[in-house]
């Protein structure tokens, strides 16, 4: 299922990034990081036609990124799946950030100084006391970005197009199927898209909750 | 053996600027909340930077702005207790102690644990999270924790504010033991003036961002410099002061002439004496009346401890109102049973080596 290759892909592409930017985010001084996170938020009010459409322009032969991605690998991005992963990235990034970030916010900054004086670098900081303290967050993240790419649609439709096997994903399918007229597989497809996406989320939101049952008080 | 300070900060408004010096004793950091105690502390640690100045501890300087030298607060070497003990949540206590020995092998940084744990009384408590624990058994696990790294200097930021009185005095004597037994300098943090009496031998008293008094304890409880200091330190009553021609001291608030033991060498701008120094005298005779440091006082109003009473008293005339008073006595209640129905006025004596003079 492409769909579900994509939204996997997609999410552990954004756990990884997420991190560093959330990281950024929540704890740089910079005066102008306010920038930064609003160019990280973009995706949640920028119609999915706009950002699909700069995508499109921008990953194309006659532009600069696109021309040297053509030149590394001998093809271009549009219409192929590294295509379709580059703008489901971009578009889930404010998903998986925000509740990252929000997770490493929620830390107590005492917490972070108390690891530094007992000599933890930041790194080690982060793997072993921030990161800890809001895996909630982050699963949360990872949820949010898996199950926005499988229901994504229009940035797909305008970078991927439609091509079987290729990029085309679930839920264009169901488009195809409800233009011509095939209602009962629509029908089918989207029943198992809306059961798949609620029993993801019940198995990550359910074992979230025993996970951080641990340090609670008893 | 030395923790030398001297640095300057300004923050929003607020300046501090410091200097002091600690040797092997445990100095006590002294001061009212928002004098910057705290900021000091954090500056040592490396968890803020001074604007200016220096901080050499044992020879190395950990600060240095004109050398610009600011080591990170991960190689100072410097244990930090936290006002709220920042344990690990999803640490239990022997990962805790253990979360600053991880360069160690497994086998010195376990008997390093069990040594911490010992030397805390924790050792039942090794596998326990910190939210199962007591204040108490917090206080001691992030003490451990802070002391596992086997830091050259200890910061103790208000250890006790957290928690219940009762637990106060015992935590108390084993931290002062726990001291005692400590090689690196301690600077105690605290805005209570008998704990850091207790628990220091030297004292450094912070008001408004800069050091106000130091020196040994002893000398700055019985010879405050100036007013603030002498506020810090508990004393309640206060009075302008000129000073006569006979050399004794007239207090202008309290309207009444004093003898003073203490010498000075400047006109003093205050006189002052503790609560607990006045004494007070239910017979009314004249003949002690007319006796140096003793006058007829009233009593204005009342407050009740479980063991003591404060009285406040107005000399000179009985008072117009409950707020009409000069100074407060403060007397065991023994004492205050043996002549609260005796008639007024009272005598007040104010012993000449108990008073003390104020710069401002």
């Amino acid at each position: 299922m492409l769909s579900l290759k994509l939204a996997v892909c997609v999410a552990g592409i954004l756990l990884a990034a997420g991190m560093p930017i959330a990281y950024w985010v929540t704890f740089s001084r910079w005066r102008w990081k306010f920038l930064v996170e609003a160019i990280v938020a973009l995706p949640l009010v920028l119609p999915p036609t706009v950002l699909g459409y700069y995508i499109l322009v921008g990953l194309g032969p006659r532009h600069f990124a696109g021309r040297i991605w053509q030149a590394w690998f001998g093809h271009t991005l549009p219409f192929t799946f590294g295509g379709l992963l580059v703008a489901s990235v971009l578009y889930s990034l404010p998903f998986a950030v925000q509740p990252i970030s929000a997770g490493f916010e929620g830390v107590d900054r005492r917490l972070i100084e108390a690891s530094w004086t007992l000599g933890a670098s930041r790194l080690a900081t982060f793997f072993r006391v921030i990161l800890p303290l809001s895996a909630a967050g982050a699963v949360t993240g990872l949820v949010l970005s898996f199950a926005h790419t499988i229901g994504e649609f229009g940035v797909v439709l305008m970078v991927g197009g439609n091509i079987p096997g290729v990029t085309r994903t679930v839920s264009i399918d169901i488009y195809d199927q409800v233009q011509a007229a095939n209602y009962d597989v629509a029908n089918r497809t989207a029943l198992v898209l809306l059961l798949f996406s609620f029993l993801v989320l019940t198995i990550i939101y359910g074992s979230n909750r025993r996970a951080l049952g641990i340090w609670r008080r008893p | 053996m030395s923790l030398e300070v001297a640095i300057e900060k300004n923050v929003a408004g607020f300046r501090l600027a410091v200097e002091f010096t600690a040797d092997g004793a445990a100095l006590g950091l002294l001061g009212p909340s928002g004098s910057g105690k705290t900021m000091t502390l954090r500056a040592i640690a490396g968890l803020e930077t001074p604007d200016h100045g220096r901080i050499v501890l044992h020879g190395r300087a950990l600060f240095d702005s004109e050398r610009r030298i600011n080591v990170p607060a991960r190689e100072r070497r410097v244990g930090l207790l936290f006002q709220n003990y920042a344990l690990f949540p999803h640490l239990n206590v022997a990962e805790n102690i253990a979360f600053g020995l991880r360069c160690l092998p497994d086998a010195e940084r376990n008997r390093r644990v069990a040594e911490q744990l010992a030397a805390a009384h924790l050792d039942g408590l090794a596998e326990r999270y910190p939210a199962t624990l007591s204040g108490g058994e917090q206080q001691r696990a992030a003490l451990a924790r802070a002391l596992a790294i086997e830091p050259a200097a200890l910061l103790l930021d208000e250890p006790f504010s957290a928690l219940d009185t009762h637990l106060r005095s015992a935590l108390e004597r084993q931290l002062r033991e726990t001291l005692a037994s400590y090689r690196g300098s301690t600077l105690f943090v605290s805005h209570n003036l008998e704990e850091a009496y207790r628990v220091c031998e030297k004292l450094v008293v912070l008001s408004n961002g800069s050091v106000a008094a130091q020196g040994p304890k002893e000398e700055i409880f019985r010879h405050p410099p100036t007013l603030e200091v002498a506020r810090v330190t508990g004393c309640k009553n206060f009075s302008r002061a000129r000073r006569l021609l006979d050399g004794r001291v007239e207090a202008l608030d309290w309207g009444c002439t004093l003898r003073v033991a203490q010498q000075f060498a400047k006109p003093p701008e205050h006189i002052a004496i503790r609560a607990h120094h006045v004494r007070v005298h239910a017979a009314r005779n004249s003949t002690r009346e007319n006796r140096e440091n003793m006058f007829s006082c009233w009593l204005a109003a009342m407050t009740e401890t479980p063991f003591r009473v404060t009285l406040d008293l107005r000399i000179g005339a009985p008072p117009a109102g409950p707020a009409d008073f000069h100074l407060q006595a403060e007397i065991f209640k023994q004492e205050w049973e043996s002549f609260r129905g005796l008639p007024q006025p009272w005598t007040i004596e104010l012993a000449a080596d108990r008073l003390f003079l104020l710069q401002d």
